[in-house]
């Protein structure tokens, strides 16, 4: 009898213990424990994050997870994000919502990222979860205002509502207006990405008025900079605050006036928006300076004397987004004002340009690696770049975890040695042993992939453009890179021999995206035949690939491990290779 | 490169699949030599770890609570998981070995949109692009002394009383009401005096009221114009 009661604990027992844990990696380890600790686990599970919707379908997570409160879903390849993927492609998030509104009535969350979201699809969210708190609609599209107005309309305790990024039609600028006068459970708005005129003003204003924990608002470009203040006076509890339209002609009585409302807004830290910036008014946030940690400026076309300013009151600052106007000297007084800076994101502002508009180089990037000891995070566009640079970001930041290097024009070599960027990638990868995200770019061989397969044993996520001269470099990614989980790569002479050489390693994998590779239409059927797990999807818009000889290379591929088996709602231009699946074109 | 099967390679045939019984083939090597068979250098070594790693959680459908870390075939036979389809060696592949189209069917493939360079380089992302374009008309129409517009197009449509079809006009060509006159009276066919004087210069505004633009300054009326009517003065 005590033998047992040491072996075993009471459901009720374990489901509390289990409560207390929270991240997937640790709740999918418990789940294989023991086919009772799987029963136990799989019915207490409240959220899942599904990175992939085609991965898997609604029902075989209802079933295997019957109370779910949250769920997160992402649709598109991330290349979509850069035209890559044509219009259509799918990640429809409808069907999951039907399934959904039966199977979890109690359904609280839902986060979607890259995905098509219709009115429809709203309208059905609104009906159908009465304890609905929390919407996130990252870069996605499909939606109207109208969607919207259900969506405000119905959830009486709506906490988050936030677009960020995505594309909605305009309809009607009214529908804040449907949000009753009872609701003011709003924690999170973020509606900057509405046109300008689908917001109604005062609407909004009643709305922040009457919700006491807003914490986070992110305004659109309607609203002008007169109007800030009126918002900023009736929530000086946000934490985190979006403008709009950050311009208007400098008169002293509205300079005062928002300088007034920043400085009444203890807690503020985190800034954004600035749509269209006259820097005079940029004084105004002075006050609340020394607080923020978080400032996006990367809509704001401001020179680098204003930014130097604005940047040197921000000692406490952590993250930064910035277009390349605040060039190598805005940057170098970025490196010895703000000595907390963990992410750092330049953005080209004139990026199809073919001369360099503004004296930005990679001297910026290592004067911040200098001195910002603790940069974990780096995304920058740039016209030029040495080895010897890369080696020295590398060694004075071990810590990295993300490095994405844009340098604009394909294939640009080192400027000094006008050798490939091989040894100054590998350092990168040698020295920062956490780096799970790299973005490669310039003039590259197959050494460079060497180096990553011997050393990004962390790398999670690897975009890769122009680079490249054989197989040998994805044969090195695919078999040395044991963390890989996303793989995107274009415009690589990267053909049929490692792909099939490391088949089973997509298994492995959430996803693999090649375009204007060499892979043959052959291999991919070859692939897709012998590899039921794997998803193997050719797009081409052009004509069917198996109206070529099976070596042509096929424009766009797409692999991805599932156990949900092909799609059903694939469009013309998008051919699957599973052996099942008839085409009807 | 040398090639333990017989698969297609870009210049070959491909063989009947029934020849391509991969799962025995593998299961033969791997009794005599190994996960990987012969020819394969050090690096594939690691293939075999980076294979084995089981994959991380996601929802798995249903089952005990056991994972199978291998794969069964059609006949149920156990085939080792990390099967590939190809067997590496570390020799460099042949050029020859290349589909020779290869570059020209890439290089049609990247300029695809019309002229204007590479599809989706640099990867900026789109939505960026589209509110840069946005917010770069405005400012243009502010360079212009237009002083900020209602709307981020500086597209406006314009109608005449009596004229079934509508116009559009760029706003942001225009800086003052003389300007603004000429090209619409240009745009309608409005040649004489007389004919100019007879109309009225009307707009509605963001707050959705029709007003009289010779009452107000340029500026204002630029801020919140929404469309532009050109009625017949009563007088």
């Amino acid at each position: 009898m005590q033998k047992e009661m040491a072996y075993s604990f009471p459901d009720e027992v374990l489901k509390h213990v289990f409560s207390f844990i929270q991240s997937d990696k640790d709740r999918n380890a418990v789940s294989l424990v023991c086919k009772s600790w799987y029963e136990i686990e799989r019915w207490c599970r409240r959220k899942v994050f599904i990175g992939n919707c085609y991965a898997v379908s609604p029902r075989m997570v209802i079933r295997r997870f019957p109370e779910v409160r949250s769920i997160e879903l992402k649709g598109k390849p991330h290349f979509a994000d850069f035209n890559l993927v044509p219009d259509g492609w799918g990640g429809y998030v409808l069907q999951w919502i039907a399934e959904m509104a039966g199977a979890y009535p109690w359904l609280g969350e839902i986060r979607l990222k890259r995905m098509v979201v219709t009115d429809e699809s709203l309208e059905l969210i609104a009906k159908s979860f009465k304890n609905f708190k929390v919407l996130v609609l990252f870069s996605c599209e499909g939606f109207s205002t109208d969607g919207l107005a259900a969506i405000a309309a119905s959830c009486k305790n709506l906490r988050e509502l936030d677009l960020r990024e995505s594309e909605v039609d305009d309809l009607s600028g009214h529908w804040l207006a449907q949000f009753p006068e009872t609701c003011t459970s709003l924690v999170s708005l973020n509606i900057s990405c509405l046109g300008s005129d689908e917001v109604s003003f005062s609407a909004l204003e009643r709305l922040v008025d009457r919700c006491p924990n807003l914490r986070s608002l992110q305004l659109n470009r309607a609203v002008t900079l007169d109007k800030i203040a009126n918002i900023l006076r009736r929530a000086p509890q946000l934490v985190d605050f979006g403008t709009g339209n950050y311009a208007a002609e400098l008169q002293p009585d509205v300079f005062s006036n928002l300088a007034g409302a920043f400085s009444s807004c203890k807690e503020l830290k985190s800034l954004s928006g600035f749509w269209d910036v006259v820097p005079a008014y940029l004084p105004a946030l002075y006050s609340i300076c020394p607080r923020l940690t978080s400032l996006n400026l990367s809509y704001a076309t401001i020179q680098s004397p204003d930014l130097i300013k604005l940047v040197s009151h921000c000692p406490r600052l952590q993250r930064l987004l910035v277009l390349d106007y605040v060039e190598d000297s805005g940057l170098e007084e970025l490196a010895s004002s703000c000595k907390d800076l963990q992410e750092l994101r330049v953005f080209p502002s004139d990026p199809f340009g073919v001369e360099p508009n503004v004296s930005l180089t990679e001297q910026g990037l290592v004067a911040v690696s200098l001195g910002c000891p603790k940069l974990q995070s780096v995304l920058y566009f740039c016209r030029r770049m040495s080895n010897a640079a890369l080696v020295t970001i590398a060694q004075n930041c071990p810590n990295l975890t993300r490095f994405r290097l844009c340098i604009i024009e394909p294939k640009t070599p080192d400027y000094l040695t006008l050798d490939p960027l091989d040894a100054g990638f590998g350092a990168i990868v040698e020295h920062c042993k956490d780096l799970r995200r790299l973005s490669l770019s310039g003039l590259l061989t197959d050494h460079v992939f060497e180096y990553i397969g011997t050393y990004g044993k962390k790398l999670e996520m690897l975009s890769v453009a122009f680079a490249g001269d054989s197989d040998l470099g994805l044969h090195h990614v695919l078999s040395g890179c044991e963390s890989l989980r996303k793989l995107e790569i274009r415009d690589c002479p990267f053909g049929d021999k490692a792909l099939l050489a490391n088949a089973a390693k997509l298994e492995t994998m959430r996803s693999l995206w090649m375009s204007s590779c060499a892979m043959s239409f052959g291999a991919c059927k070859l692939l897709g035949q012998k590899m039921p797990k794997l998803n193997v999807e050719v797009i081409d818009e052009t004509e069917p690939p198996d109206s070529r000889p099976e070596s042509y290379p096929v424009d766009k591929l797409y692999i991805y491990r599932s156990v949900a088996g092909p799609r059903f709602d694939m469009p013309p231009f998008l051919w699957s290779m599973d052996e099942a699946v008839k085409i009807l074109h | 490169m040398e090639l333990q099967l017989g698969l297609s390679l870009p210049s070959t045939p491909i063989f009947p699949f029934k020849m391509l019984d991969l799962n025995s083939y593998g299961y033969e090597l791997r009794e005599g030599l190994g996960p990987f068979g012969i020819n394969v250098n050090n690096n594939c070594g690691s293939c075999s770890s980076s294979c084995n790693s089981s994959s991380s959680g996601g929802a798995d459908d249903g089952g005990g609570g056991t994972k199978t870390r291998r794969l069964l075939d059609e006949e149920n036979r156990i085939v080792p998981k990390t099967l590939p389809l190809l067997f590496w060696t570390n020799q460099r592949p042949n050029d020859e070995d290349e589909p020779k189209d290869v570059d020209d069917h890439s290089s049609s493939a990247i300029f695809k949109n019309d002229g204007e360079g590479l599809v989706g380089w640099p990867p900026v992302k789109a939505w960026r692009k589209k509110v840069r374009r946005r917010v770069a008309n405005v400012r243009a129409a502010v360079e212009n002394s237009c002083g900020g517009r209602a709307s981020s197009s500086t597209y406006v449509k314009v109608k005449m009383e009596g004229n079934a079809i509508a116009r559009k006009i760029d706003i942001s060509l225009h800086h003052s009401f003389e300007s603004l006159t000429t090209t619409l009276m240009r745009m309608f066919d409005i040649s004489d005096e007389n004919g100019q004087k007879s109309f009225k210069l009307t707009y509605l505004d963001r707050e959705g009221d029709w007003l009289l633009a010779e009452d107000v300054p340029w500026r204002t009326f630029i801020r919140s114009l929404k469309y532009i009517k050109l009625i017949r003065s009563r007088c």
